[in-house]
């Protein structure tokens, strides 16, 4: 007994150095570790909240190289205000995220989208949101929604879009 | 005596081209020597890899622009032959001989080079590696030395390691590290959005990135001696390492803590942030000049994006570049700026970035590619080379300028879109 658990250990050892002199590599998901209490369909009753605040946004689109609230969008950040204003959204903080097209694939790019994604931030708080309440981050040309080589795609990527975070 | 002035004239005027690469030489007088690639390793060695080995040497040759060279793969003994060492149908002046042996993950390769006017061996030397996964940077090894041996200017480049990001899905990419020729290839951050890798020292044992995985976006550096990560510093928005002072310390960083992107500087040792630029549009892309006094960057604060300079501790800002009407990405290396310039401000107009060069000194500006969508220049460590990316409808490639040469290699990615390159 003694001897077989012996070699049980050196097994497990020589396993786990087969591991350590695996070639360096860093996965940055692994420690995104989330819990939470799951309802049958496997979503909390926050979690549902918050996917259908996010449903009920609108995104913002924007012009080719233009980061200002276009005048046919101006609509669409006062619902958005009034939406994460109401009392069942209250609780949330509000992430905005600038997206941009394809083109130049550069730090330019990142800032556009957080130009994007401030512009829209100044027009919630002017709308009566708390500024401390809104997030901004730019995902650049990372996050398209339309994979197309033409001008629809292109004028759907160029947008900023929202995250309830708990 | 007309005749001898007119002969100091061309003579001046080519010293003064060949002292700015601006400019650009459309004829060479010199005639490259010819050079051809024989394969000595045993029968034993993978057939594949020795044809590979010959390829990488053969492209390499190719790319120094230094040589004339025989495609063709070519086999032979290791001591040669009366037709082996002066292959007089093919009218070589050079051979390149090598002869590759592979035991387990080492590698060893003997190479020699030959006179094949005369037959006889002008060079001979021995190489071993550890990892036979690494051979390209052993065949770049071999074509530097090479090159070396005829006093030709050096290609050294070609042993710089690449690091470049690329996407793979919507807010994911992964961080790789590979030789110039993307032949070998090596994924070493993966999960999420990772990019901008910037390496961290002329050594290339480290390079920062920026990682979404966290709350706000964050700079990593990563450590490719034991593969170890250390969280740098964050910043809401966004954050991008743009550059790294020459002594390692410093950081040149585009961040938006207060939603507003600018430019700051962040010395490693004493944490001390210091901001840069000051403006309530876009500022990006910082690098250093000037022994690291002053710095290059992007903004639109003429309501384009151009190339501008300033001081470190001097918001004077002058304009750099008085070309094109957005030019997006730019390097810098000594008196010498590349930018890529989109050339149709239009969205309507066609999908156009093309590379021009300028030098701080002259006005001159040569445009270095002429069709496609030319991205994200960034020099070599000597001013003779420049990389950047190539987007294609679905394709990346990375692309390498020769200046003096006055030509272009590109290098296909297989899987995923170029996202951001630095070597």
């Amino acid at each position: 007994m003694g001897k077989l658990a012996l070699t049980s250990l050196a097994v497990a050892v020589l396993v786990l150095t087969g591991c350590s002199q695996k070639s360096p590599e860093v996965d940055m998901t692994k420690k995104d570790v989330t819990s939470s209490t799951k309802t049958d369909d496997g979503m909390s009753a926050l979690q549902k909240l918050i996917a259908s605040l996010e449903a009920n946004s609108k995104k913002v689109y924007f012009d080719f190289d233009k980061y200002n609230i276009r005048k046919d969008q101006q609509a669409n950040v006062d619902a958005n205000a009034a939406l994460f204003n109401s009392a069942e959204a209250k609780q949330f903080s509000i992430k905005v995220e600038g997206n941009c097209d394809e083109f130049g694939t550069d730090e330019y790019n990142y800032a556009l989208g957080l130009k994007r994604a401030k512009s829209v931030k100044d027009g919630l708080v002017a709308k009566g949101m708390v500024a401390d309440r809104v997030t901004v981050v730019s995902y650049g040309e990372s996050n398209p929604t339309c994979n197309d080589k033409n001008k629809e795609c292109w004028d759907k990527n160029r947008r900023a879009e929202f995250k309830v975070l708990p | 005596m007309i005749l001898k002035k007119l002969i100091l004239v061309i003579g001046l005027s080519i010293l003064s081209f060949a002292a700015d690469a601006t400019v650009e030489i459309v004829k060479k007088i010199d005639v490259l020597p010819k050079i051809a690639v024989q394969d000595a390793s045993a029968s034993t060695v993978s057939p594949e890899l020795r044809r590979a080995f010959a390829q990488l040497l053969i492209g390499d040759l190719r790319v120094s622009s230094h040589f004339r060279v025989d495609e063709e793969y070519l086999k032979s003994s290791y001591e040669g032959g009366p037709i082996e060492n002066f292959l007089s149908d093919r009218k070589v002046d050079t051979i390149l001989r090598f002869d590759l042996s592979q035991n387990l993950n080492n590698m060893t390769v003997k190479a020699k080079m030959i006179n094949a006017k005369t037959g006889t061996t002008t060079v001979e030397r021995s190489y071993a590696l550890n990892d036979v996964k690494r051979h390209p940077f052993l065949a770049h090894k071999i074509v530097v030395d090479v090159n070396d041996q005829i006093g030709a200017p050096s290609i050294k480049w070609m042993e710089q390691s690449v690091v470049f990001a690329k996407y793979t899905d919507a807010k994911k990419s992964e961080i790789v590290v590979s030789d110039y020729t993307l032949s070998y290839q090596k994924t070493v951050v993966a999960g999420g959005l990772n990019i901008f890798p910037k390496w961290a020292n002329d050594e290339q044992s480290a390079f920062y990135y920026t990682s979404y995985a966290g709350a706000e976006p964050t700079i990593y550096k990563y450590d490719l001696k034991d593969g170890s990560r250390r969280n740098i510093i964050s910043s809401s928005g966004m954050i991008v390492c743009s550059d790294v002072s020459k002594d390692g310390r410093k950081l040149l960083l585009t961040m938006a803590p207060k939603d507003q992107t600018d430019i700051y500087m962040y010395d490693l040792i004493t944490k001390k942030i210091q901001k840069i630029t000051n403006y309530s549009g876009i500022d990006v892309n910082g690098n250093f000049i000037d022994d690291d006094k002053r710095i290059v960057f992007v903004s639109d604060r003429l309501g384009y994006a151009n190339v501008f300079a300033q001081g470190i501790n001097d918001s004077n800002v002058e304009q750099m570049v008085y070309h094109g009407k957005n030019n997006n990405s730019a390097s810098a290396l000594d008196n010498y700026i590349v930018y890529s310039s989109r050339e149709d401000k239009s969205e309507f107009g066609r999908n156009t970035f093309n590379l021009y060069l300028i030098s701080t000194k002259t006005d001159y500006i040569r445009q270095l590619t002429m069709s496609g969508e030319n991205l994200y220049p960034r020099f070599a460590k000597d001013p003779d080379t420049i990389m950047f990316i190539k987007q294609y409808q679905n394709q990346s490639a990375l692309g390498i300028v020769r200046l003096n040469a006055n030509k272009t290699y590109h290098f296909t990615l297989k899987t995923g879109k170029l996202q951001s390159i630095d070597w």
